[in-house]
């Protein structure tokens, strides 16, 4: 059949089953849409929370029961979290790193995932199934060996710590190399016969055709350095390289060693903001980015 | 033949993440397979001048030996076997309706995304607090002053409260609450790989179903799933190593002591028995435990992909 | 021939005497060197002010001292943090801790004993010409309210290892208002608080008389009182499976059941919050830290005035005549350094903060702690601050006026490593009893559950 008639006979039969089936299918979008609905409402509640008690006193967050409204509304919980925390510094640091951190990262998740996708050398599978293999190890379990070691490179209390441990992630050059393996072959073929070099091909034909991932995996590794704690809070806890959680997270802690947390609450809402934003303007990328590494090419 | 040119080439390639590796996962892992044999291995008592560390398997033993051990192991299998497959299921299902629908597509996506960027220490309190009953449960005198939002949607439909979290509710309560506290948690990521999947689906195949009209569902068993099934493969191996690690979402919700306030220790979980060594200052038992979980996850991982290499469509 | 032998006595005396000097290790002075030193804590931005100012105040005696503080996060943060510095060398100068965290840190042998510091009498000249001498002098010793300062001794081997820096304990809060309106009388015994809560439940059905914040501290506070086994900072670690405490929990659990009682992780929330609700089921009694007042003061009416008025008085005790009351809050230790003149510089900030009444009067008001050292309640802004007592706006004050009165009552525990999982288990083990439903065996359920307990302090210590 070719595509000409296929199309014809397509709208020819959408016809005739819509025009028999409308009140039906209206039900269908009708029951579709509700259940959405109650997923979203079940998915938003926990963030509902969020924001209430991130306007509670912190009386009446430790009252019982809970209030679901705050009774008094404390914005102030807000210019708490902004003037205590120091957040410009936070930021300016988080945003070094982050950038730092993710255009070296990008540049090592192409050379290698290129390697892995497109190169022919010894050992190549048995290597690619030994990476993922770490990635089933429980990070805790790094850290205590990566702290002595970056501790006698001296590096302590420098962005370096922060940047260069995390700098590959298997999970990127899965990502990526999948991504790879899905552009044709013969792309390369034709450009090998050109007298394209390997690095140009990868540059001009690759690299483009990937951005969708790369943006994702920018994005991702973004919010990495946003949400990371365990790692600075041991490496580099000074106030010249201070990150954002780590910020947030001591500038309310009560004289008890108990947590602020209203004002906690307040401080994560305003440092998921910007990812939400990102999220919302860059939602094609990411998705996109996220389903490829699920295909197999 | 790989021409000896282009090997050398490959390596150069790798090298960068070669080097980073060796150093910052390689050796991490031959030091933790050599701190694990050495029996009671702690780093402040080495500093303290004592390094008569004996060889041996003992801190295997002692982890086996630990009174929360069969617990765990049982609570991480259990968690891992629901929840993978509820919430792929979920997340099949609720990206199936965003690709059925066109108006409030875009708003109801950023809606099931959000979990994605909270913050977890948040997140679990909040849970914590739909579940939590306030009052002197099961005493002969019951006060009750909040049943918890959960309970009091369950009484408004006519159903009877359940003592989800609190002292003296019963292990299959406090199961079905991380339940639905990890598939939460799991359904953004879930619903965006599938999502992305749907979406780069060739709409041929939709329309010569709708050219037989066949019913939804068959739609979805006979059409869908099997042309998103390297997602689905991939979505519940990541979930079940991620199932396996699972552990702050245990303390998220009932806190480190990791069960209900009688039963301590119900909820243990295998990253529970590292951290429990950890904060001892025992790394010997700490990396004996990692590489137990280590041997587990990658013999779950092997049937996975044994399964998925028999279920998979390419 | 007496002669002899008194003249041998006296030699042998005075060599004893000679001997102990010398086996002391004798410590160099601070010598006026440039020295940078650490301080890990977990003040919040309302302490640091106070500190900044005193860091300064210290600095013009000390110019060359350079302090530099990081606020690391909860206790805990700074035990997890310190345990992975140590081994690497890099451990603070100074740091906030918790008796089981030195403990833990002695495994490495890192923290240094204070007991040369405290006793060394060399005289140093300080910026502004004066002199004082490095250790303490009998007046400052005896300054230190005796339990605080004692729990630097609680390791096993007699040596001081920590400074008391502030300090809190258990109070008892009680709804004055309520009280005084149906002429109930404030319990000082167990046995009166018994009575007091089924007045209580007479008046109001709807309440649970009592909330306690600790079941841990309740249940070491028992033992105390009772003067039965708890623990010991030598082997055997965990004495306290005995028939005495099982006897006390019982009676508890009885009290839980009947409603007279509730825990914070029993009642689910907060127990302050019960106390200060204003919803038909509250508590009119809630036992909780000293330092947490603010938390016990109901929220003010739209008028400005509050719902009750808040009255504080010592926790119940077993025996009115011999009160026992715990001691909690960070104390401070100093970590051993290859420099000496580093440690001689902390040793003389940790002194600075411990004994100079300024600091304590300023810090105490600013954290709701209570000052260790007994010359603050005549500082004149402290003395104010305390007679301004009442069970409204200045309700911490009141905490503080309770806590001095009771100076005599504070015990403290013995530490070692393991501690604070005993501490862990004998909280969960009362939880554990008290939900044992009525019709079961107690007596057996309660057997098991101190047997689980000590089984499992016992594997937390195997390694």
């Amino acid at each position: 059949m070719s595509e000409n008639t296929f199309k014809v006979m397509k709208q020819r039969n959408m016809r005739r089953i819509s025009g028999l089936t409308e009140p039906m299918r209206i039900f269908s979008q009708l029951g579709i849409y509700l259940f959405l609905f109650l997923m979203a409402l079940i998915v938003l509640f926990p963030f509902y929370w969020m924001v209430i008690s991130s306007l509670k006193s912190l009386a009446e967050y430790k009252l019982s029961p809970p209030t679901f409204w705050p009774k008094q509304v404390l914005l102030s919980n807000y210019a708490d979290a902004f003037t205590t925390a120091n957040l410009g510094t936070l930021f300016v640091n988080t945003m070094y790193v982050g950038l730092v951190s993710t255009i070296l990262s990008l540049i090592i998740t192409v050379l290698t995932a290129f390697a892995f996708a497109r190169l022919e050398f010894k050992g190549k599978e048995l290597l690619f199934g030994a990476l993922l293999a770490t990635m089933m190890i429980p990070g805790e379990l790094f850290t205590i060996t990566n702290y002595s070691t970056v501790i006698s490179f001296g590096w302590l209390n420098t962005f370096t710590v922060l940047i260069v441990p995390f700098l590959v992630s298997i999970f990127y050059i899965y990502l990526l190399r999948q991504n790879f393996l899905q552009i044709p072959n013969e792309l390369y073929l034709a450009a090998k016969v050109d007298g394209t070099s390997d690095f140009k091909y990868l540059w001009k034909v690759m690299v483009p055709l990937a951005l969708p991932t790369l943006i994702s995996i920018t994005i991702l590794k973004m919010m990495g350095a946003w949400n990371s704690y365990i790692w600075p809070r041991l490496v580099a806890n000074d106030e010249a390289h201070r990150m954002i959680t780590n910020g947030l997270r001591n500038a309310f802690t009560e004289t008890t060693g108990d947590v602020n947390y209203p004002v906690q609450m307040a401080a994560v809402a305003l440092v998921s903001l910007p990812l939400f934003l990102v999220f919302v303007f860059l939602r094609k990328y990411i998705m996109s980015g996220v389903s490829r590494s699920g295909i197999k090419g | 033949m790989v021409d000896s040119k282009q090997q050398w080439k490959a390596w150069l390639y790798l090298a960068p993440a070669i080097i980073l590796l060796l150093v910052f996962t390689v050796w991490p892992i031959i030091n933790t397979v050599s701190m694990a044999f050495l029996e009671g291995y702690s780093g402040l008592t080495k500093t303290g001048g004592d390094v008569s560390f004996k060889l041996g398997v003992g801190n295997f033993t002692h982890v086996v030996a630990h009174p929360d051990f069969q617990q765990a192991l049982l609570n991480t299998c259990l968690l891992c076997v629901i929840t993978v497959p509820v919430s792929t299921i979920l997340a099949l299902l609720i990206a199936v309706a965003l690709n059925a629908i066109k108006p409030l597509r875009k708003a109801l996506q950023t809606v099931f995304f959000l979990p994605y960027v909270t913050n977890s220490i948040a997140i679990g309190m909040v849970f914590a607090a739909m579940f939590n009953v306030i009052g002197s449960v099961g005493t002969r005198r019951q006060i009750i002053s909040s049943y918890g939002i959960v309970n009091d949607v369950i009484m408004a439909l006519g159903g009877d409260w359940v003592n989800w979290i609190n002292s003296g509710s019963a292990y299959w309560a406090n199961m079905l609450v991380m339940v639905v506290y990890i598939v939460w948690n799991a359904l953004p990521f879930k619903i965006l790989v599938l999502l992305g999947g749907l979406q780069s689906v060739n709409k041929q195949y939709y329309d010569a179903a709708k050219v037989d009209s066949t019913p939804r569902w068959r739609v979805l068993t006979r059409i869908t799933v099997p042309l998103l099934s390297p997602m689905i493969a991939y979505v519940v191996i990541t979930g079940f190593i991620g199932g396996f690690k699972e552990y702050t979402s245990i303390v998220g919700i009932f806190g480190e002591k990791m069960g209900p306030v009688h039963d301590p220790g119900r909820l243990n979980t295998m990253v529970g028995m590292i951290y429990d060594s950890l904060e001892r200052d025992n790394q010997g038992g700490a990396s004996a435990a990692a590489l137990i979980l280590f041997g587990i996850i990658l013999i779950v991982t092997m049937i996975n992909l044994y399964v998925s290499k028999k279920r998979v469509h390419y | 021939m007496k002669k002899l032998v008194s003249m041998l006595l006296v030699l042998a005396m005075m060599l004893c005497v000679f001997g102990i000097s010398v086996a002391e290790e004798t410590v160099p002075a601070y010598d006026g060197s440039e020295v940078t030193i650490t301080f890990y804590n977990t003040m919040g931005s309302n302490l640091t002010t106070v500190l900044d100012a005193y860091i300064a105040e210290f600095n013009a005696l000390y110019p060359n001292i350079k302090v530099e503080y990081t606020s690391v996060g909860s206790y805990d943060d700074v035990r997890d943090q310190i345990s992975k510095e140590i081994p690497e060398g890099i451990q603070p100068n100074i740091a906030y801790c918790y008796p089981d965290h030195v403990a833990l840190y002695n495994l490495a042998k890192a923290v240094q004993t204070l007991d040369a510091y405290i006793e060394s009498d060399a005289v140093i000249t300080r910026a502004d010409g004066t002199t004082e001498i490095m250790g303490l002098t009998d007046e400052q010793k005896a300054d230190f309210i005796e339990g605080y300062y004692n729990e630097g001794r609680e390791f096993g081997d007699g040596l001081m290892y920590t400074m008391p820096l502030s300090k809190s304990t258990e109070v008892l809060y009680y709804n004055k208002t309520f009280f005084d309106a149906n002429n109930l009388t404030v319990p000082t015994t167990w046995a009166e608080l018994e009575e007091v809560c089924k007045k209580i439940i007479e008046i109001d059905p709807m309440s649970i008389p009592l909330g306690y914040d600790s079941e841990a501290n309740w249940f070491i506070t028992m033992t105390e009182q009772y003067n039965t086994p708890y623990t010991s900072a030598t082997a055997p670690h965990f004495l306290f499976d005995n028939a005495e405490n099982k006897e006390f929990i019982k009676m508890f659990r009885d009290w839980y059941q009947e409603g007279y009682l509730t825990t914070q992780s029993l009642y689910g929330t907060y127990t302050s919050g019960l106390f200060t609700s204003t919803s038909d089921i509250k508590s009119y009694m809630s036992i909780g830290s000293s330092a947490g007042a603010t938390y016990q003061r109901p929220a003010k009416n739209a008028d400005g005035t509050y719902p009750f008025e808040v009255g504080i008085a010592t926790i119940p005790q077993v025996d009115a005549g011999n009160k026992k009351v715990i001691s909690q809050g960070p104390s401070l230790c100093i970590f051993k350094k290859a420099n000496p003149q580093e440690v001689a510089a902390s040793w003389l900030f940790v002194k600075y903060l411990t004994t100079t009444v300024e600091f304590q009067a300023e810090f105490s008001m600013a954290s709701g702690y209570v000052p260790v050292i007994k010359s603050v309640a005549g500082n004149e802004i402290y003395a104010d601050f305390i007679a301004n007592a009442d069970g409204g706006n200045f309700v911490s004050a009141l905490s503080a006026k309770v806590c001095l009165e009771q100076q005599d009552a504070y015990y403290t525990s013995p530490a070692f490593n393991g501690s604070s999982t005993a501490r862990d288990q004998v909280g969960a083990l009362m939880t554990k009893c008290f939900t044992i439903p009525d019709g079961s065996d107690v007596d057996a359920l309660v057997d098991a559950a101190f047997a689980d307990a000590i089984a499992e302090c016992e594997y937390a210590v195997g390694w």
